[in-house]
């Protein structure tokens, strides 16, 4: 019955797109979830430089990576595969080339000499069996603090640099009204904030051993079940209307001075951008809490499904180009928050933030892959159950919690 | 003769595509998740046959045992509310209220709303810090707490509210007409005998619209199996995954997760629970005919 509804709602899609799918020379048709007041600016600087050059851009924006990705996943099943989609980078965009859906983009790489442009951990995810497969736009990382300045003014207390920190300021913050840790409790986001705690409370190896090596003993160890513990403590500084938030407005509890600190990536640097904010002045940031010596790797990147017109795949060409170039990325950076992917694009022209982001990134040790890059989907998609499960169940023990990531990450492989 | 012939063929020809359709769409569609769904099928589709590996995995994971028992707690919850409350409305306006008209309305509006809309109005208005609850005490109750929205083991509960809510008009209209329909005489036979009203309504009209609440009850029912849209809309499935609905956890499984094959073990699991559900009515049914 459900497997019903699911294929009528795919066709339903393919329907309402046929339009834009029935393409003519030079139209790119971009599937991407950047729908946020800083995201759509983002995207728009590539939309602008596409049309400048003579093409019609055609927005599939879809709200939120899951609706995007299954939109993106039913057009190719379907047979209208878009000009190019937005993936995060990682196991799911080797699978998708290994499944030979996407178009391998060699010839643009060679000729603008990706490979020594781009940080070698981007250039290995990025390619599958030699092959170029993505174009990376960015590099996030998803092991951000955003402060209010305003309430760590009044309260008279230093940003937390670690866990022990924050939790010896906590109780004053929630004393003078204001919500501590801005949270919005949806599962992805949940699961977001434990990593980082994997990494404060483990540090950087540790955090390899789970999820480079996925060694199965480390996954349950005495680091894992502190993680849980830490993790557990910080529910009560969250506020009752947290499940259910969007990151985005957890991201403007901070920059209304309602909540102190929101540890979410540095997309949200792009929300503070657009409600006109100056970093290091009306708002700050820095690395989580115990992670200051991690930069947690998120790349965004755009995949070019194979297409059978010569006119469609000339597009492509067209984007790629855009997408690949210093100048643009940059620009479209300044909007989104993040740092360019191309270590030849001038990343401290920035603000404050990504001049802290590009002195870390640039240290090899702190390169940490992200939950995209350690496993597939399924995986994440088990791990995220589990958190919110201890998040959301105060009855749930560390040391259960700890076993069963282990049995997850023990399960991962096979 | 030959006429006859005609118009069953004529007949024939123009119903042969749907029945085409349908054997391949529905039946075809529900052939194939229950092949897949003894396969290790991933983000595509794979037909290296694993056995039940997919249930063992489906039924040890937290996640869909919420989802699943959820299904339940918000079916029976809504079709009896929904029952209850739609002819409760429809007693109350048979009972020639004035502005008949005007009521019928409002109860019917919600039903002219989807589910997204239903969900997101509703969601407004239970969120703790910014509806209902914010707006009582704001009002100086200060005590006033009514966060079921947030409250992992209430959510499903306000699901089931905001469907009531949306689905209640629709039973009120069909059992307003049905008690419309109730002959003069068993209204005069009834007075005469001096049975009280609520008694009459009880034990002589309602009884007579039996055929009518099964029609409710089965359209309801198609409402709690595809009730997808009101939970991603109204708590997304949260706090956790409290509120999950088996519906659901088929998208995400499918979709976000790239697992097809535990998407397609819980869409069979989910039509074995239909089957179950439907099978004492098939059973009825059969004997009475």
């Amino acid at each position: 019955m459900t497997r019903k509804s699911v294929l009528l709602g795919g066709a339903a899609v393919m329907t309402a797109l046929l339009p834009a799918a029935m393409a003519n020379a030079q139209t790119a048709d971009v599937i991407h979830w950047w729908t946020s007041g800083g995201e759509s600016r983002a995207i728009g600087v590539f939309a602008d430089a596409f049309e400048d050059a003579g093409g019609t851009w055609v927005d599939s924006a879809m709200v939120g990576g899951q609706a995007a990705r299954a939109s993106a996943m039913t057009r190719i099943a379907g047979g209208e595969p878009p000009t190019a989609m937005q993936w995060n980078i990682g196991v799911a965009v080797q699978q998708l080339a290994e499944e030979g859906l996407l178009r391998p983009l060699n010839d643009l790489a060679e000729a603008g000499n990706w490979t020594d442009n781009l940080p070698p951990l981007i250039v290995e995810n990025a390619t599958h069996d030699g092959n170029f497969y993505a174009v990376p736009v960015n590099i996030h990382a998803d092991n951000w603090m955003w402060y209010s300045t305003a309430i760590f003014d009044e309260v008279g207390v230093e940003p937390p640099e670690t866990w022990d920190d924050f939790f010896a300021v906590a109780d004053q913050i929630q004393a003078a009204g204001y919500t501590p840790l801005a949270l919005g409790g949806q599962p992805w986001q949940e699961s977001l904030l434990f990593r980082t705690i994997i990494i404060a409370a483990g540090g950087r190896d540790y955090y390899r051993q789970v999820f480079v090596d996925h060694d199965v003993e480390a996954a349950g160890g005495p680091q894992m079940v502190e993680a849980f513990e830490l993790f557990g403590r910080l529910r009560d500084y969250v506020d009752e209307g947290s499940p259910g938030r969007l990151w985005n407005e957890a991201t403007m509890m901070v920059a209304n001075n309602e909540a102190a600190i929101q540890i979410m990536g540095d997309w949200a640097k792009g929300e503070f951008n657009a409600a006109g904010l100056v970093a290091g002045e009306d708002y700050g940031c820095h690395m989580a809490p115990g992670t200051r010596d991690a930069y947690v790797l998120v790349v965004d990147v755009f995949t070019f499904p194979v297409l059978d017109e010569d006119d469609a795949t000339a597009a492509q060409t067209m984007l790629a180009e855009i997408m690949m170039d210093p100048a643009h990325q940059v620009e479209f950076n300044r909007h989104k928050g993040a740092l360019p992917a191309r270590l030849d694009a001038d990343a401290g022209a920035i603000d404050a933030c990504a001049a802290i982001g590009e002195q870390i990134v640039s240290d090899p040790d702190a390169q940490l892959p992200n939950m995209a890059l350690a496993f597939s989907n399924d995986v994440e998609g088990q791990v995220t159950d589990l958190v919110t499960e201890y998040w959301n169940d105060p009855s749930m023990t560390a040391e259960e919690a700890a076993e069963r990531f282990s049995d997850i990450v023990a399960n991962a492989d096979s | 003769m030959v006429g006859a012939l005609g118009r069953n063929l004529t007949s024939k020809a123009v119903l042969t595509p749907t029945i085409i359709a349908m054997t391949v769409c529905f039946y075809g569609c529900m052939a194939w998740t229950i092949y897949v769904s003894f396969t290790r099928s991933g983000m595509l589709p794979n037909y290296d046959l694993v056995g039940l590996a997919q249930y063992d995995r489906l039924w040890g994971d937290n996640r869909w045992h919420v989802s699943f028992a959820n299904m339940f707690i918000f079916g029976v919850l809504f079709i009896t509310g929904a029952l209850a409350l739609g002819t409760l409305l429809a007693v109350l306006i048979d009972t020639k209220v004035r502005m008949e008209g005007a009521f019928r309305t409002i109860f019917l509006y919600p039903l002219s709303m989807s589910f997204i809309v239903t969900g997101l109005a509703w969601r407004w208005f239970l969120d703790p810090t910014d509806g209902l609850q914010s707006f009582v005490r704001s009002l100086g109750w200060e005590t006033f707490e009514f966060d079921w929205l947030v409250d992992r083991d209430m959510a499903i509960y306000t699901i089931v509210i905001a469907a009531i809510w949306q689905g209640s008009g629709l039973i009120m209209a069909i059992m307003l007409a049905g008690l419309r329909s109730i002959d003069r005489d068993v209204w005069k036979a009834t007075k005469m005998d001096g049975i009280p009203t609520w008694r009459a309504y009880v034990s002589v009209i309602l009884p007579q619209l039996q055929p009518l609440v099964i029609t409710c009850v089965v359209l309801l029912a198609i409402t709690v199996v595809k009730s997808f849209d009101l939970v991603v809309a109204l708590t997304n499935g949260g706090p956790g995954f409290a509120s999950d609905l088996p519906a659901k956890f088929v998208v995400d499984a499918a979709f976000e997760r790239a697992n097809i094959g535990q998407a397609s073990a819980a869409a069979v699991m989910m039509l074995m629970a239909v089957i179950a559900a439907l099978a004492p009515y098939f059973y009825l049914v059969r004997r009475r005919s």
